[in-house]
């Protein structure tokens, strides 16, 4: 029977797990942590328990699923509007040969565009490091319909039975990738910052976010395959490729690569396009290089003309917190969190911010954090690379001089 | 028309502390509330039934819930707010439910209910960020899917359009219905319910099944149905503290400086 | 005696370390909320009771006016420095001690500095910075981690008011309607006197015989001094001295806007918050419907613990703002037919009780023509902060209204008024400031603590002119109010911007008996000066 289990000889009441719960699950009586009726097998207990003593036990999965006929490693490919694939296709091939290599199998990329579309994304993904492009040029493919997407790959992937399959994070892989899962009816795991394989076993094993990255959790899907995840962009570096031009035997080895594979005739959108509007270029916090953060405790609005400096000075979007958008300093377009927007720039220089849950949330992606602020317990600290204790105004002003100074 | 919106109970986040000692959050009983991406979800359906309703046609709105008993208050709340009524899925045996099986069930608890011509579910949910539960219910459904809506433009019966967000910015598109669709969370704000409201709430059905009732194979519930499991969680490294850089401000500018330079800024 | 006079540049005493120049960096100090400036040489900020006194004794022999500031959120202009020198307690921000008294209630012993949102922080947490406590503190903190949630019934809508600040103004909010306003929750204090001696209050421990009162400092100085003659308002009020026959010496001191000593220490006491707050806020058609919608709910809703009202000038600004301002743009969406609002919070102890007084919400609606469709029932955390985003964006984008039209002419400033009647005049004084207002021709706002008969009527001037017309209104305004037996300032306190209206309700005489009552505190009339009187009133000293 699966289910939660408690290890009487360890457990020492301490009721961490009582209030680790969410649904009220679990309870101490008489100094024994029991489960209740409300237990929802979150494994919230599991990971706040101190001495190990709660664990979630499951019946090993009843037969059938022959694991071992599953091979290869398939990176699924998005096409961008311009002929190339999006760049975060070409970082899942570089971790996905890196992945191969143990394990001894194909990286696999698939890529489906429309009728029309030139060589260079297949190129681009053979030269990444792909052995086989699996390409499909059709065009009910081109619009990016994932219903569409969807019942090409479920039929390819029954048909050439991949072990692992892999997408980018992007609005339409986070879409597309569910849809495919519901229909082989096998585990994904959206979001993945960490990707490490089982040498043996070849089992995945996914670290993503949760909490809006304040935990961290390691996912496997040990009796399903293929094992499916999706992964944000730029956590995994593009892979070196050689900029010369290619010998005419080269291209046409590379060429050789690239298998065309159709697509049923049944298969059909349902949803129609019928407008697109491409949003507005830069300005964009979401998708900033760096960004100075800015929060209540720069002290007075008249001190945002300082910060837009020093985001000058570093080339840097200006975000702030919720406080500020409320007190009307800056518009919600900066707002920078769970109720504003996510942000995962390479440096972050958070100024003022104590760094309540919901902000955290949305920094999470942030390659380094820099924070400034008054107040040593200040929980920004805890999710920061450089922790600067000290009047942020001083200190920014010092360092705006010192950049200025630098020219 | 029949329309159904899927709601998630999720920890109220405004509260959320960590346990020093074990790096894992704590809820301290904390209530539970509707994740904000399908407070949405309801006012988008409020307002389809709004709209249609002015124009006579009668829409009737669910909310659907997998969950605990208790989950039955916010489903009573979503009612005092303009829902028709509510189903909630509650068993032992949903428990320990990845998206898979969780959309698995919420898709027989549709089933349940009858032909509906809209699903509405929240993008996501605050404390999974997954956003794999709409699409997949979508394919359970075998029904087209409209994610991330941004702005819905008209909903008439037949079909629907919205503009929803894309990786270039956003489009408008239309889908026939039945179909499902995800919304973003400031697609609209959730209105609060009127006396009238809270009042109705107390009377309407809510219907509560199991897994038996729901007409759910338990071995595609729960624990048992889900593929994916959690291995091990941690707090990320980063959050044990960085450098300290200590000094008088010019001295920390300073610093701060030589970091930036090294970062290639 | 030998007073110095406002604005004169005075040396600033070396003695004292704490005492520094005030220079331009320093200029955030020179004024409060209420935007009037002031000019001050010095400014010192203690962290302790003994720097306090260290300060004071440093100015006392030169009589240097002394203006006491602590989180400057104050709209009567009452931490205004009027010359002289500025003590400010912001820094003085510590708790110092949790006790429990005789019923069970917790006491918590603060510094003046502490503001409301850190302390509401603390109660809501459990987690009382408790450093340098006592063991029995710390027993009572257990005991406070133990027990069902505190709150700090006092709710001025600017949270980061200080403490101190709310006892020397007797500060109030909306919740005052069913809690009171600050007085009745501070337990005890210390003041520190303009030449540095100690007083020691604890309420109940001092009360006048009759109008006579007799106090004694801790250095053995006794004060003897006859309370004014004045009977105070039944209504809502924070004008002047707080006296009655009988009184407690506490209470004097309460409401004195920082003219009789400098609060060093107070003791507040805490109470369980309501196991269920819900809030309503209910739309309709015209004011009439709105007003008897108050008289209603003031008779048959026994849980109600606010009742505020915004008008239909206010609700349109704030549709103008919610269209305009993306900071505006999560309040919710008013109905187009919703003119007037009636904001309702019930605190009761269980749901049923809560549902039980929603239904007499319901009743009063219908009654007074109102409908139970157009009301928003706020009862989950998220929804009572939309509410009361919604019920402080009100002031938020009048003022916003204001700052646009300061563009073309700087001079002009929101002209607020803060005046209470009591409960049987409730219709007349809104029919006053309808015709009035529509007489002059007036551009204006209400808003505010309708439950205490106590609007926020605010004159929103185009220009110059309807500046100075508004002013007279208020004039006339503030003699009818004391002629229907209300108060000229409710809430704000008089400070220096609304001494005129104190001589409107207690006459001259009135005025000088307060005067003596400040010289017995402090002689050469250095606290709080150009506060609740014209310092012609002080002249000649004790």
């Amino acid at each position: 029977m699966s289910g939660l289990v408690i290890d009487a000889e360890r457990c020492i009441g301490c009721k961490r797990c009582v209030r680790a719960c969410g649904s009220a699950g679990i309870e101490v009586r008489d100094r024994l942590a029991r489960p209740t009726a409300g237990c929802v097998l979150c494994g919230a207990c599991v990971d706040a328990c101190p001495v190990d003593a709660i664990s979630i036990v499951r019946d090993e999965p009843s037969g059938g699923h022959d694991l071992e006929s599953y091979r290869d490693i398939w990176v699924v490919a998005q096409p961008c509007p311009d002929g190339g694939v999006e760049r975060v296709s070409l970082e899942l091939v570089g971790r996905a040969r890196e992945l191969a290599a143990p394990r001894g199998c194909r990286v696999v990329a698939v890529l489906g565009e429309g009728s029309g579309a030139g060589g260079d994304a297949a190129l681009a993904l053979v030269r990444a490091g792909t052995d086989e492009v699996l390409r499909c040029r059709d065009d009910r493919l081109a619009a990016l319909d994932t219903e569409v997407h969807a019942r090409w790959l479920v039929g390819l992937v029954e048909e050439r039975r991949p072990e692992t399959v892999l997408m980018g994070a992007t609005a339409f892989g986070r879409e597309l990738a569910p849809a495919v899962a519901v229909r082989l009816r096998t585990g994904l795991t959206a979001d993945c910052t960490v990707l490490e394989i089982d040498r043996a076993t070849g089992q995945l094993q996914q670290t993503r976010p949760a909490f809006g990255g304040n935990l961290m959790a390691t996912i496997v899907c040990p009796g399903h395959r293929p094992q499916m995840a999706t992964v944000r962009p730029g956590i995994f570096p593009v892979p070196e490729t050689l900029d010369d031009a290619l010998s005419p035997l080269e291209a046409e080895a590379l060429r050789a690569r690239v298998s065309e594979v159709g697509l049923a005739p049944d298969v059909a959108g349902r949803v129609r396009v019928l407008e697109r509007e491409s949003s507005a270029a830069g300005a964009s916090i979401a998708d900033a290089d760096v960004l100075v953060v800015v929060g209540r405790g720069i002290g007075s609005k008249k001190n945002l003309p300082l910060m837009r400096r020093l985001a000058e000075l570093l080339g840097a979007e200006l975000g702030c917190t919720r406080p500020l958008v409320e007190a009307g300093w800056l518009e919600y377009r900066h707002q920078v969190g769970q109720t504003g927007v996510s942000v995962s720039p390479r440096l972050l220089v958070s100024v003022g911010v104590s760094g309540a849950i919901q902000h955290l949330a949305g920094i999470g992606g942030a390659q380094a954090v820099i924070a400034i602020n008054e107040d040593p317990d200040a929980p920004i600290f805890g999710a920061s690379d450089c922790c600067v204790v000290g009047d942020c105004i001083e200190v920014v002003g010092e360092l705006v001089r010192l950049l200025e100074e630098r020219g | 028309m029949r329309i159904i919106v899927c709601v998630k109970a999720v920890p109220s986040t405004t509260e959320v502390k960590m346990d020093p000692v074990t790096n894992t959050i704590v809820r301290d009983g904390a209530q539970s509330v509707v994740n904000p991406f399908d407070s949405t979800a309801l006012e988008l359906a409020l307002r389809i039934k709004d709209e249609r309703g002015a124009a006579g046609e009668d829409v009737r709105v669910t909310v659907l819930s997998m969950g605990i008993p208790d989950t039955e208050r916010l489903l009573r709340d979503c009612i005092a707010r303009g829902a028709d009524d509510g189903l909630l899925l509650s068993d032992r045996a949903f428990a320990g439910a990845d998206t898979l099986a969780t959309s698995y069930a919420l898709s027989c608890g549709i089933r349940h209910l009858g032909e509906p011509d809209l699903v509405i579910c929240g993008k996501m949910a605050v404390d999974g960020d997954t956003a794999q539960i709409g699409p997949e219910i979508a394919g359970l459904l075998d029904a087209p899917c409209v994610a991330d809506v941004r702005r819905l433009v008209a909903c008439d019966g037949t079909s629907l359009r919205a503009w929803r967000g894309t990786d270039a910015g956003v489009e408008l598109v239309e889908a026939p219905l039945p179909a499902v669709m995800t919304v973003a969370k400031d697609a609209a704000q959730l209105r609060m319910p009127s006396i009238c409201g809270v009042r109705a709430s107390l009377a309407a059905p809510v219907e509560v099944l199991d897994v038996a009732g729901a007409g759910a194979d338990p071995e595609r519930c729960g624990l048992a149905g889900s593929p994916t499991q959690v291995v091990r969680s941690f707090v990320p490294e980063r959050a044990s503290g960085g450098a300290w850089i200590e000094g008088a401000a010019a001295q920390q500018a300073e610093q701060l400086l030589q970091i930036v330079e090294g970062m290639g800024l | 005696m030998d007073v110095p006079a406002a604005g004169m540049k005075g040396p600033v005493q070396q003695g004292c370390t704490l005492i520094r120049h005030l220079t331009d960096e320093y200029d955030d100090y020179r004024h409060d909320e209420s935007r009037s400036q002031g000019e001050a040489q010095s400014i010192s900020f203690p962290t302790t009771e003994d720097e306090v006194r260290a300060v004071l004794r440093e100015l006392h022999p030169s009589h240097t006016p002394v203006t006491v500031q602590g989180a400057r959120t104050g709209l009567a202009a009452g931490a205004v420095p009027h010359g002289g020198h500025v003590l400010n307690l912001s820094r003085m921000n510590r708790c110092l001690g949790l006790r429990r008294d005789d019923g069970g209630a917790f006491v918590l012993r603060l510094q003046p500095g502490v503001i409301l949102s850190e302390l509401r922080k603390y109660l809501k947490a459990k987690a009382i910075p408790a450093s340098g406590w006592d063991a029995a503190s710390l027993q009572a903190l257990g005991e406070l981690r133990e027990a069902p949630e505190q709150m700090f019934p006092t709710d001025p809508t600017e949270a980061s008011a200080c403490l101190g600040g709310m006892a020397a103004c007797n500060a109030s909010g909306a919740r005052s309607y069913r809690y009171g306003p600050m007085r009745p929750h501070v337990v005890s204090l210390r003041l520190a006197l303009a030449d540095g001696d100690m007083l020691a209050l604890r309420r109940g421990e001092v009360v006048a015989c009759g109008r006579h009162l007799e106090l004694a400092t801790e250095l053995g100085r006794r004060i003897s001094l006859d309370l004014p003659g004045y009977t105070m308002p039944r209504a809502k009020n924070a004008s002047g001295y707080y006296v009655h026959e009988g009184m407690d010496a506490i209470d004097l001191v309460i409401g004195s806007d920082g003219t009789l000593g400098v609060i060093t220490e107070l003791e507040v006491a805490l109470m369980p918050v309501p196991p269920v707050m819900w809030g309503v806020s209910c739309f309709f058609a015209d004011e009439r419907q709105a007003l008897d919608a108050t008289c209603g709910l003031r008779d048959g809703v026994a849980s109600a613990a606010a009742i505020e009202y915004f008008d239909p000038a206010s609700l349109d600004i704030l549709r103008v703002q919610r269209e305009r301002s993306t900071a505006f743009s999560a309040l919710p969406l008013l109905a187009d037919d919703a003119r007037c609002c009636v904001y309702v919070e019930l605190h009761c102890g269980d749901e049923r009780e809560a549902l039980d007084a929603l239904d007499r919400v319901g009743k009063v609606l219908r009654d007074a023509g109102g409908s139970e469709a157009a009301t928003w029932v706020a009862r989950t955390e998220l929804d009572r902060e939309s509410l009361q985003f919604f019920r402080h964006a009100v002031p938020e984008s009048v003022n916003m209204l204001i700052d646009e039209r300061r563009r073309t002419d700087p001079a002009i400033t929101k002209l607020g008024s803060d005046m209470s009647v009591p409960d049987e005049r409730l219709h007349d004084v809104m029919r006053l400031y309808r015709e009035t207002l529509a007489e002059a021709g007036l551009e204006s706002a209400a808003w505010g603590h309708i439950g205490d008969n106590h609007l926020h009527v605010n004159v929103l001037p185009r220009d110059m002119d309807d500046y100075r017309r508004g002013k007279e209104l208020f004039g006339a305004w503030a003699r009818e109010v004391t002629a229907m037996g209300g108060a000229v300032s409710a809430e704000h306190g008089v400070g220096k911007l609304k001494r005129d209206f104190l001589k409107t309700m207690y006459g001259e005489q009135g005025l000088r008996d307060m005067a003596r009552v400040k010289l017995a505190f402090d002689p050469a009339g250095q606290l709080g000066r150009g506060n609740l009187f014209d310092e012609s009133l002080l002249e000649g000293g004790a």
